[in-house]
């Protein structure tokens, strides 16, 4: 974690708006007032909770928050921790190899592109672009050997 | 103006941006597309893997631009591309909803329809429309009232809902790495909306787009639970209040289709000169 971002987290006065503003925390494990709870009071690393999964990055936490702690920014930091000791949940794997391949999340198909057509529109995402696709490929490679290896 | 389409709107929402083409050439404002450009990337999924690659990609999207300024239509796009920009101090990016709004004005928005839309509508504003609010300073991100005008500005009705602010389930990488949180963040959403008896769910984001509207297809499946309510981007709204043909939105390619809301936006209510 990074230090400017831990340090932000001894602010941290468990007032619980944090919890109390969060919708993932109402049907999920997600508690960001006890993880906060548990790396302040025992030194818990907020990378221990798989819970941080289930995080939509609403942010209302972080905009709420009355001590200015970046919660959200923090849970996307602890992620990558998790992320390189223990791999991306569900589908998410796949995510990563369509924008390394594909350059885009959401690859168009063949019938993706039919749907421009008959709108009468041009295709011109970095996907359908050869020069564009190696170019957005290769910074993507390189960034995700440095995180995965 | 550039207008970046992202990978949700160019690869499975195209009347999205042909729908923005139509409104912004009725308005005069001359737009075409940012050629080349990739995914933007999206802020949480990237941000969750490495920073450095969401900046590096983001950054080649905004130089393509070559300073002229970027519109998107998506609140993950204009999140990352925004977000960049002004830490940079390199690039303009808006979306489109908050430039409706501010640089063409409800007035000549409603001066410029040619049949009101009378509907019963769920906005849905979408998290990062506003949050994270570090630079986005346009609107209150506790009360924001800029769709519910939009909508009110086209002769539609903006419905109160329980939950109207909440997420609709499909951000930060859920959808992807947690769908059974989704699809519950999802249905709490959708229960709410269906007690208001709303004719569509109106959103300015695809990726909310494809969450309710897919979302529902899916929960119809795993949990048994029916809605049918569509789901429509409000550019494609305000392009048929301004006369163009329902079709050419690509309203019909969605998940939840609905003939009563197309015949609801072919036939209109005509705006007396």
């Amino acid at each position: 974690m990074d230090a400017e971002l831990s340090k932000t987290l001894t602010r941290c006065m468990q007032c619980g708006t944090c919890i109390g503003s969060c919708f993932s925390g109402r049907v999920t494990a997600l508690n960001t007032r006890k993880i906060l709870m548990e790396y302040m009071a025992k030194g818990t690393p907020i990378e221990d909770h798989d819970a941080l999964w289930f995080c939509v990055t609403c942010y209302a936490c972080q905009e709420r928050c009355p001590r200015g702690i970046p919660i959200t920014d923090i849970i996307l930091e602890a992620r990558k921790d998790l992320a390189r000791r223990k791999g991306l949940p569900g589908r998410l794997k796949n995510a990563f190899s369509y924008l390394e391949k594909h350059t885009a999340y959401v690859p168009g198909k063949e019938k993706n592109v039919e749907m421009r057509r008959e709108l009468d529109l041009p295709v011109y995402h970095s996907q359908f672009d050869e020069k564009a696709r190696k170019e957005v490929s290769e910074i993507v490679s390189r960034h995700l050997k440095e995180v995965i290896g | 103006m550039k207008f970046f389409p992202g990978c949700m709107i160019h690869n499975r929402y195209p009347g999205i941006e042909k729908s923005l083409y139509y409104v912004f050439e009725n308005l005069g404002i001359s737009i075409s597309p940012l050629n080349g450009s990739s995914c933007c990337p999206a802020p949480s999924i990237t941000k969750s893997v490495s920073h450095d690659l969401w900046l590096e990609v983001g950054k080649r999207n905004i130089e393509l631009a070559d300073n002229d300024t970027i519109m998107t239509a998506c609140n993950g796009c204009f999140t990352t591309l925004f977000e960049i920009a002004e830490k940079t101090g390199r690039g303009d990016v808006r979306h489109v909803a908050e430039f409706l709004y501010f640089d063409v004005g409800i007035d000549r928005i409603r001066r410029s329809i040619t049949k009101r839309l009378p509907l019963r509508l769920a906005v849905h504003y979408g998290c990062h429309f506003f949050r994270p609010g570090e630079y986005k300073k346009f609107t209150s991100q506790e009360r924001p009232n800029i769709l519910d005008e939009l909508v009110e500005a086209i002769g539609s009705q903006s419905v109160d809902y329980r939950y109207k602010m909440m997420c609709c389930g499909g951000g930060g990488g859920v959808r992807a790495g947690a769908t059974e949180v989704s699809q519950d963040l999802l249905e709490i959403k959708l229960d709410a909306i269906s007690d208001e008896d709303a004719d569509a769910i109106v959103v300015i984001c695809p990726l909310c787009l494809n969450q309710f509207d897919n979302g529902q297809k899916e929960l119809e499946n795993s949990r048994n639970k029916s809605y049918g309510v569509p789901v429509v981007h409000y550019i494609q709204l305000l392009a048929v209040a301004m006369g163009m043909e329902p079709e050419l939105t690509g309203i019909q390619w969605h998940s939840i289709s609905s003939t009563d809301l197309i015949e609801k936006l072919v036939k209109g209510e005509m705006v007396e000169e």
